[in-house]
C-alpha cells in the first residue's frame, strides 16, 4: 500500500526550543507585551503574525536580548531556552547572541568587504584557528546564504556594492556563520522584490533543517508559504498559536480571522 | 467578526458569485419541479423547456467556475473566504449535476408519454421530486442563512427520499414480473427514482458544504444510508 508522504510543513521534531511563560514587557509605563505563553519547536519555522504595534517584533526581540539596549524596556516571565533561563544574571547577551541570531527588515551589512561581513562574528567568538578555517567557514556560511555563486569572485567587494536582495542574504549568511541554534528574522523580506523574497523564502525552508526560524511577517502570504506555526498576535496579547494549516483554514479565534481576511476587527 | 472586508470590492466580488449560486439555486429548483408535473401530467410542451432549460444552468456554473478561479488568482483568499470559495465551487458541481438530472427525467417524460401509463408511478414520483426540491431549498436557505443546524436538518431527511426510492424500487419490479409488456415503462420510471434519488445524495452534499463552511468541519457522522436495492438479494427477480 502506497504511504502518502507527510506534508513538508507537518511539524515531525517537536523538540522544544524556547519556551516562553507569563512574559510581561513594559516600555516605561507602557505594558507591551502581556502574559504570553509560547512554545517554539525545533526544526521549525513559527512566523509571528499581528498587526503594526501588537508587540510581534518586541517579543522577537526578547528571545536575544536585544530588549536589554532600551533603557526604559523591563522584561518579566520566564523565557528558557533549552531549559535554561536567558534573563539569567549569568548568562553573557553576547554569547546568547551568538546562539540566537538575528536578522533585520533592512539589510545592514557592515562596511566591510564581503569576506569581513561573515569572518567577523566567527573571528570574535574565536571559532577559526587559522586562516584555512576561517576561509572555509566563509565559504559554507555564503553557501547557505545562497550568495556564494554570486560573490565568490569578489570577497574583497564592500558587502554594501551589492544589490538589496543580495546583501540580505549576505546578512542571512553572516547570521549563519556563528553557528546559531535558533534564527530570529525580524520581516526578512519587507525591502526585496519577489525573487530576492523566493530565494529567502526557499533559503529559510533550507534552514530549517538545522535550526529553529523565527519570522515576523506583515505578509500574511508568507507567513502561510515559509511557517509550520503561526502566532497572531494583537495588542500585547497571543491571541492565538496554532498549525499554520490550521490559522489559514479555520482559525478559532474570530480576531485572528478577522486579521488575515483582512476584514475591519 | 465584521462582515465586511476593508478593501471593499473583495466585498462585491464574493457577493457576485454568491448571488449567481442562488440564482442557479432558483432555477434548479424550478426544473426539478416542472420535470416532475410534465411527467405526471403528460406535458410534453413543459419536458421540452426543463430540458432547453439546462442550458442557462450549464452556463451559470461555467461562468460561477471562472469567477471563483479569478477570485483565487486575485485576492488570495483564507479561513472564511476560503471555506467560501470552496464551498461555492462545489455547490455550482452539485446544483449542475442536479440539473442534469431533471433534464433527464423530462427527457424520459418525452418517452414516456407516448406509453400507456402505469398506475399511481409519476404521482409517486412527483411527491419525491417535491421532497427533493424541498431539501434543496432549505439546503440553499441554510447557505444564505449559515445555518448549520438546518443544513443538519436537510442531512438527516435524505434517508425518507431513500426510503420512497426503495418502495419504488420493489413497485416497478411487481409490475414488470406481472406483465412483461410494462418492463419499458418501467425501466425509464425506475431510473426517474434512481436519479431523484441521487438528487437527493447532490442536495445533502451541498447542506455538508454549509456545515463545513460555518464550523470548518465535514460533519463527521457518515450519513444514514437507506438505500439497500443494491445488496438486498431478496428483492433480485431471480433470488
Amino acid at each position: 500500500m502506497y504511504d502518502a508522504p507527510t506534508p513538508e510543513n507537518r511539524v515531525t521534531d517537536q523538540t522544544i526550543k524556547f519556551s516562553a511563560r507569563k512574559v510581561q514587557v513594559y516600555y516605561g509605563d507602557t505594558h507591551a507585551i502581556k502574559d504570553v505563553d509560547v512554545d517554539i519547536a525545533d526544526n521549525t519555522v513559527t512566523a509571528f503574525i499581528g498587526p503594526s504595534g501588537c508587540g510581534k517584533s518586541t517579543f522577537l526581540r526578547c528571545l536575544n536580548r536585544m530588549n536589554d539596549t532600551i533603557d526604559v524596556c523591563r522584561v518579566e516571565g520566564d523565557i528558557l531556552l533549552d531549559g535554561e533561563d536567558i534573563y539569567d544574571k549569568k548568562v553573557d547577551p553576547v554569547q546568547l547572541r551568538a546562539k540566537v541570531g538575528m536578522v533585520f527588515q533592512k539589510p545592514n551589512p557592515f562596511p566591510k568587504s564581503i569576506y569581513d561581513n561573515i569572518a567577523y562574528g566567527p573571528r570574535i567568538h574565536g571559532l577559526a584557528n587559522s586562516r584555512a578555517d576561517l576561509d572555509e567557514i566563509v565559504e559554507k556560511a555564503l553557501r547557505r546564504g545562497a550568495i556564494w555563486d554570486e560573490v565568490k569572485d569578489r570577497l574583497d567587494a564592500p558587502g554594501t556594492g551589492l544589490s538589496g536582495g543580495q546583501q540580505q542574504r549576505l546578512c542571512i549568511a553572516r547570521a549563519v556563520a556563528t553557528e546559531p541554534e535558533v534564527l530570529l528574522m525580524d520581516e526578512p523580506c519587507s525591502a526585496l522584490d519577489p525573487i530576492a523574497t523566493a530565494q529567502v523564502e526557499e533559503l529559510i525552508d533550507e534552514l530549517r533543517q538545522n535550526y529553529s526560524v523565527v519570522i515576523v511577517t506583515h505578509s500574511m502570504q508568507q507567513a502561510a508559504r515559509v511557517s509550520q506555526k503561526t502566532a497572531f498576535f494583537h495588542l500585547g496579547s497571543l491571541v492565538e498559536f496554532d498549525d499554520t494549516e490550521q490559522i489559514f483554514t479555520n482559525p478559532k479565534d474570530e480576531r485572528t480571522e478577522s486579521y488575515i481576511t483582512g476584514r475591519i476587527g | 467578526m465584521s462582515d465586511q472586508h476593508i478593501v471593499s470590492s473583495f466585498d462585491r466580488d464574493l457577493e457576485g458569485i454568491q448571488a449567481h449560486i442562488m440564482k442557479m439555486g432558483g432555477l434548479v429548483e424550478k426544473a426539478i419541479l416542472d420535470a416532475a408535473t410534465s411527467l405526471e401530467t403528460r406535458d410534453e410542451e413543459l419536458a421540452e423547456k426543463v430540458r432547453a432549460g439546462d442550458r442557462a444552468i450549464d452556463a451559470l456554473e461555467e461562468q460561477i467556475n471562472e469567477e471563483t478561479a479569478r477570485l483565487i488568482a486575485l485576492r488570495a483568499p483564507t479561513a472564511i473566504d476560503l471555506r467560501l470559495i470552496l464551498s461555492v465551487m462545489k455547490i455550482a458541481g452539485n446544483l449542475e449535476r442536479i440539473g442534469d438530472y431533471a433534464k433527464n427525467m423530462a427527457k424520459r417524460t418525452t418517452v414516456l408519454s407516448q406509453m400507456s401509463p402505469i398506475n399511481g408511478a409519476t404521482a409517486a414520483l412527483r411527491r419525491m421530486a417535491r421532497e427533493v426540491e424541498l431539501m434543496l431549498r432549505d439546503a440553499l436557505d441554510s447557505y444564505i442563512q449559515r445555518d448549520p443546524d438546518l443544513a443538519n436538518d436537510v442531512v438527516q431527511r435524505d434517508h425518507d427520499v431513500d426510503q420512497m426510492y426503495n418502495a419504488l424500487f420493489r413497485e416497478f419490479l411487481t409490475f414488470m414480473m406481472e406483465d412483461p409488456r410494462s418492463i419499458t415503462p418501467c425501466m425509464h420510471l425506475h431510473f426517474i427514482a434512481k436519479n431523484t434519488e441521487r438528487m437527493g445524495d447532490h442536495v445533502t452534499s451541498i447542506a455538508e458544504q454549509v456545515i463545513y463552511l460555518v464550523t470548518g468541519e465535514m460533519p463527521d457522522e457518515p450519513r444514514p444510508k437507506r438505500d439497500r436495492t443494491s445488496h438486498d438479494a431478496s428483492v433480485a427477480p431471480d433470488a
